[in-house]
């Protein structure tokens, strides 16, 4: 999950150097969508068509509206933005939907479950990781051998030089916030029915851990992101129970990420500048 | 020209008219700040709900010795920061009571501003114990934390005849104060506190503190928390395959808890003040008109309200509404007042004694398990 959020970020780091908090929108917009659709028609596999469609839009507007307008200035400067309109959207999701958040009427993959030996796990945490493995590994095919991929990474390594090579580099930019847009909405559906709950501010602290985990795994650095979200998930775990009582959980991901850069500064697979 | 003329007429008839009415009868403004946007919003919006509802049914009959009444509404964001701002606001524009409909924070920060200019202020939910403390100007209408929280070990240990209890406590001050109440007295009803965890406002996931609970194996699990992460905790619980009764508090007591939770919610108990099926008359006319104006299911934090709403009421029918020192002892002097939330009464901390229901969830519904009414085990500090 963390690693669906995370990837997003990264590839929108990699080729623009934004950090893209307004991330947690889409992901939260994927989330009602997907909520609304499921009580509408019932259908779990038109709520991800919905939600993915949806959100998958809504990236690139925030590129169009919010970042190219601004490409030119410091990166502080569309950090700021962002933050901006994951604030602003929060109070706007309270308004459309009510601040209460909305649950699913009917949620098989939240009330299923599967028992294994000791474990118990409702479909919903299996779906998760089958996705997250399905989308990801999907991801990585692309990238490695679909010409679109090519010119991605043509771009991230060197726009001026893959634009005279013939590739669209403004194209290249809608993708990557298309592409991180659909596995946000993708994932605020999945948390959604894992919670059996959608609400205005359950992007929040995706948000900032999605950052965590970029610098975690070296600024850009894909592997480095997937690496970083996987051990980001264990060490709190562990957390949860052996530190309960001195920190929560959220003070655990940072103080991890502070032990982390303090022995690696560019991230567990960042390259030094 | 005549229809010209006739139609002046009226609207003076009618400017004359809406111009001497407020002279007549000015309504009695009271103020009221929750957290309508934020974090809290969803807390904030049932607050103003029950506020609104208990002005309605009250100018419905006729208002307060023939005035109306009106609701001054300010949101705090549920921000100490934004309170005495606000607290001063209301000073200035010259308000003689203040209800919170809000958390602990701003209503603390609000406390001393309110004592200070001595205007009678109601803390409707918040619990932390140094609100009241700001003076003898200020009251609250629910439950300390404490006090509620000394009310589950009763129900486990002579209602449920179970021992061995897991604590799973939000890590907040109503988690704490509410965690602080059950191990005060646990040792008297015969009840163990076999281990216990804590977890934070946002956690929506506790895969962790489930598999804890698993292994530890609890009789019954106490647990804090509200809507939004309990929901989710309890269905975790029963899908990770906890079978133990589960305790929670009025923090679950809304219909939202249900709806998220689902299936896992059958069963669980909750230490409130509302008893859906109460033959109080003036509980059964809130949970009666609550749904019929908002349609939508009642729930603690509007009852509250509702309440604060009518403690400051009955104390205007007594002492007028002009006078603040009058009517800060008409509200001192409240004694087993019916309301929303039970009979009250306050002790001289400006503190609420009052049974505590304990209801239980049964076909998606809230309803009636047992009444603990035990004025020393549920007797607020005095000072």
């Amino acid at each position: 999950m963390y690693a669906m959020m995370a990837l997003g970020l990264t590839l929108v780091y990699g080729l623009l150097r934004i950090l893209h908090v307004a991330q947690a929108t889409v992901f939260t917009l994927g989330a009602y969508t997907g909520l609304l659709v499921a009580n509408h028609v019932h259908s779990l596999a038109a709520a991800f068509a919905a939600a993915a469609l949806v959100a998958g839009a809504l990236g690139p507007v925030i590129y169009r509206l919010v970042y190219q307008p601004i490409l030119d200035r410091p990166p502080f400067v569309a950090l700021v933005a962002s933050i901006g309109v994951l604030i602003a959207m929060e109070d706007g999701f309270r308004l459309a939907f009510g601040p209460y958040g909305l649950s699913f009427a009917q949620n098989p993959w939240f009330t299923t479950t599967l028992g294994f030996a000791e474990v118990s796990l409702n479909l919903a945490q299996i779906w998760i990781v089958v996705a997250a493995v399905v989308l990801l590994s999907a991801f990585a095919l692309f990238a490695a051998r679909t010409r679109a991929g090519v010119a991605w990474r043509a771009t991230v390594s060197d726009p001026p030089i893959a634009e005279s090579f013939g590739v669209s580099v403004a194209r290249v930019r809608y993708l990557a916030f298309f592409i991180a847009s659909v596995l946000a909405g993708i994932a605020g559906v999945l948390v959604g029915l894992l919670n059996n709950l959608v609400e205005p501010g359950m992007g929040g602290v995706i948000a900032y851990k999605g950052l965590a985990i970029i610098v975690l795994g070296g600024l850009g650095n894909v592997p480095g992101t997937l690496l970083a979200s996987l051990l980001l998930g264990v060490v709190e775990s562990y957390g949860t129970v052996f530190l309960d009582k001195l920190l929560d959980r959220d003070a655990i991901a940072y103080l991890f990420l502070i032990a982390v850069l303090m022995v690696r500064p560019h991230g567990l697979l960042g390259k030094g500048a | 020209m005549s229809f010209r003329m006739s139609s002046s007429l009226v609207l003076a008839a009618a400017l004359g008219a809406a111009l001497a009415a407020p002279a007549q009868a000015q309504s009695i403004r009271i103020g009221f700040h929750a957290p309508l946007t934020g974090f809290a919003a969803s807390d904030g919006k049932s607050a103003q709900n029950g506020a609104e509802l208990a002005v309605e049914q009250i100018n419905a009959r006729g208002g307060i010795n023939g005035r109306k009444l009106e609701l001054v509404i300010y949101d705090d964001q549920a921000r100490p920061d934004q309170a005495v701002p606000l607290a001063n606001k209301y000073v200035g524009e010259g308000l003689k009571i203040v209800i919170s409909g809000s958390y602990s924070g701003p209503t603390r920060a609000a406390a001393g501003v309110f004592q200070g200019a001595k205007i009678p202020y109601i803390s409707a939910y918040a619990i932390h114990p140094d609100i009241t403390r700001a003076g003898n100007f200020v009251f609250r209408t629910s439950f300390m934390g404490e006090v509620q929280g000394r009310a589950a070990p009763k129900l486990i240990g002579e209602i449920l005849k179970k021992k061995k209890v897991t604590l799973l406590t939000l890590n907040n001050d109503f988690g704490q104060a509410l965690a602080a109440g059950f191990k005060e007295v646990a040792g008297k009803f015969g009840v163990q506190i076999a281990s216990e965890y804590t977890y934070a406002m946002g956690d929506r996931q506790f895969g962790s503190i489930v598999a804890s609970v698993k292994k530890d194996e609890p009789e019954v699990l106490y647990v804090s928390g509200y809507f939004f992460n309990g929901g989710p905790l309890v269905a975790q619980l029963r899908a990770g395959g906890v079978t133990a009764p589960i305790v929670g508090t009025e923090g679950f007591d809304t219909h939202n808890f249900i709806s998220i939770a689902k299936d896992a919610a059958e069963g669980v108990m909750i230490t409130t003040s509302l008893d859906r099926d109460t033959k109080l008359p003036e509980m059964r006319a809130f949970i009666d008109d609550y749904e019929k104006k908002f349609n939508a299911g009642a729930d603690m934090v509007a009852a509250s309200t509702h309440t604060a709403v009518n403690v400051a009421a009955a104390a205007m029918r007594k002492a007028g509404a002009d006078d603040p020192a009058k009517l800060r002892d008409a509200i001192a002097a409240t004694r087993d007042l019916p309301v929303a939330t039970g009979r009250i009464t306050f002790n001289a901390a400006g503190e609420v004694y009052k049974a505590a229901q304990i209801q239980v969830i049964k076909g998606a519904k809230f309803r009636y398990f047992a009444t603990i009414d035990d004025p020393v085990l549920l007797a607020p500090p005095s000072k």
